[in-house]
């Protein structure tokens, strides 16, 4: 897995594409804390494991495939 | 080992877990419980009582055996708020304290039995389950579903509920599930288009769209498009929130529905629980239900069958499961692909119902995201289901 960090807030990730639709992200600390988004859901009430996706860090994972920067892993 | 042996994967069965998960575990609908007799539960290893007390209105959860002579309870009577043994006639309260002995001249101060910590939610029954003996933290519960307990409940089905027991598999077998995409084709027979987890804190989530394969009839609501959101609150219980399209292509499958769906693609909401309790460390009571929203114009009535007709086509997607579980090896070391789903990581997201509270790693915890690449894995199931259909079109065609 690689790093990947967000570009809206920061907080960095662990990815791994093994194409461009499969998408694998471990999270490295409470999300809640440390993602914007998150955060501002969870204030308002969602719960953080019921939330998708976090927009601004998929943005920041597509973002980093399409520099090259998140490699797609061809088993 | 020989050389032809070289290489070759060799299945690691492991033993079932020597304990049993910490979490909520859901027993049952309430209702069914509630009619003035003792309930025994196996479960747990062990056998439990279930009865409502007869002033205090509550449902309490006792072991089973009574610590005089062990006699089972829940084969007793309900006195007051007491459940009274059919041996001796010793009564016990649902705080688990002696409640009195009618034949002896005092109570022995240590009568107590285990009473253990309940929970009324969603019209069902759950019990707390802690090896350490500790309570649930705040942050640890059941939701309450909002066709029960929300302001628009009037318009929700009551529940249709079943029970499945499944002899010879631990219940790991079955929280698996939650990433198999490819299960869904083979065993439940749909094509699974969508399909995504997360796992994070003690809930597990499956977010899945699907259709139904054209070549195989389940014969209940697998007609139309489905989208599914389901978590795994704790190790045992999870809430699936449907949606099922109707109308267009559901050809009077959901009565009532067919109705108003004939305006052109409504939606079917529905929520369908799928829980469990361990009954001991390789058997497990598998137990789910349905409600459905009313769709406009609909009745009680047909909002009722289409819950019944929900939880039927769960019945025979479980049964298949259950087929497979009964004749399959456990197995911790499975081989896998790209295309099978995060096992690993969601065994070890379930491993943290299994240790104590204090060994939980922050591992098993933190939010875990994986969308699986369904494109390849349905482009061969759609080939797979034309050249089903169309050899059946010729047999038809040329034997009829």
């Amino acid at each position: 897995m690689q790093p990947v960090e967000c570009a809206t807030c920061g907080n960095q990730v662990l990815c791994e594409k093994f194409s461009r639709a499969h998408t694998s992200v471990q999270w490295t600390a409470e999300a809640a804390v440390v993602c914007t988004e998150f955060r501002a859901r969870v204030t308002a009430g969602a719960t953080s494991a019921r939330i998708r996706t976090c927009r601004a860090l998929r943005r920041s994972i597509d973002d980093a495939v399409e520099n090259g920067t998140l490699e797609i892993t061809d088993v | 080992m020989t050389a032809l042996d070289d290489g070759v994967r060799i299945i690691d069965a492991g033993k079932p877990p020597a304990r049993f998960a910490r979490g909520w575990h859901c027993l049952g609908l309430t209702d069914d419980f509630k009619d003035g007799k003792p309930h025994e539960i196996e479960a747990f290893g062990t056998k439990l009582v279930v009865f409502q007390g007869t002033d205090d209105g509550q449902l309490h959860v006792l072991n089973a055996y009574c610590p005089h002579m062990g006699g089972n309870l829940a084969h007793g009577t309900v006195k007051g708020d007491a459940v009274a043994c059919p041996f001796h006639d010793w009564r016990w309260s649902g705080n688990g304290r002696c409640a009195g002995i009618p034949y002896a001249r005092r109570v022995p101060p240590r009568a107590r039995t285990r009473a253990w910590l309940t929970l009324e939610r969603n019209k069902q029954l759950f019990v707390w389950n802690d090896p350490e003996g500790n309570p649930p933290p705040a942050e640890v519960t059941i939701p309450e579903i909002e066709g029960i307990h929300g302001p628009d409940a009037g318009e929700w089905s009551e529940w249709t509920w079943k029970t499945l027991r499944v002899e010879g598999s631990n219940c790991r077998e079955i929280v698996d599930n939650v990433v198999d995409m490819a299960h869904f084709f083979y065993v439940h027979y749909a094509f699974p288009e969508y399909f995504k987890n997360v796992f994070e804190g003690h809930i597990a989530t499956q977010y899945m769209e699907s259709s139904p394969r054209g070549d195989m009839d389940l014969g209940t609501l697998s007609s139309g498009r489905l989208r599914s959101d389901a978590s795994y609150y704790g190790p045992s219980y999870m809430i699936d929130y449907l949606y099922s399209e109707v109308g267009g292509g559901i050809d009077g499958d959901v009565e009532g529905g067919s109705g108003s769906g004939s305006e052109g693609g409504s939606e079917m909401e529905i929520v369908l629980i799928n829980c469990h309790y361990p009954i001991d460390e390789n058997s497990f009571q598998l137990q789910y239900g349905a409600i459905v929203k009313k769709l406009p114009g609909m009745t009680d009535e047909q909002a009722a069958e289409a819950a019944r007709l929900t939880a039927e086509g769960a019945t025979a997607g479980f049964e298949q499961d259950v087929e497979i579980w009964k004749n399959k090896t456990r197995i911790d070391n499975p081989l896998l692909t790209e295309e099978d789903g995060p096992v690993y990581q969601l065994r070890r997201w379930y491993e943290q119902f299994y240790v104590d509270a204090a060994d939980v790693k922050d591992e098993m915890t933190r939010r875990f995201e994986f969308e699986i690449d369904t494109e390849r894995a349905n482009k061969a199931w759609r080939s797979e289901v034309e050249e089903n259909l169309a050899s059946r079109a010729e047999q038809t065609g040329t034997g009829a």
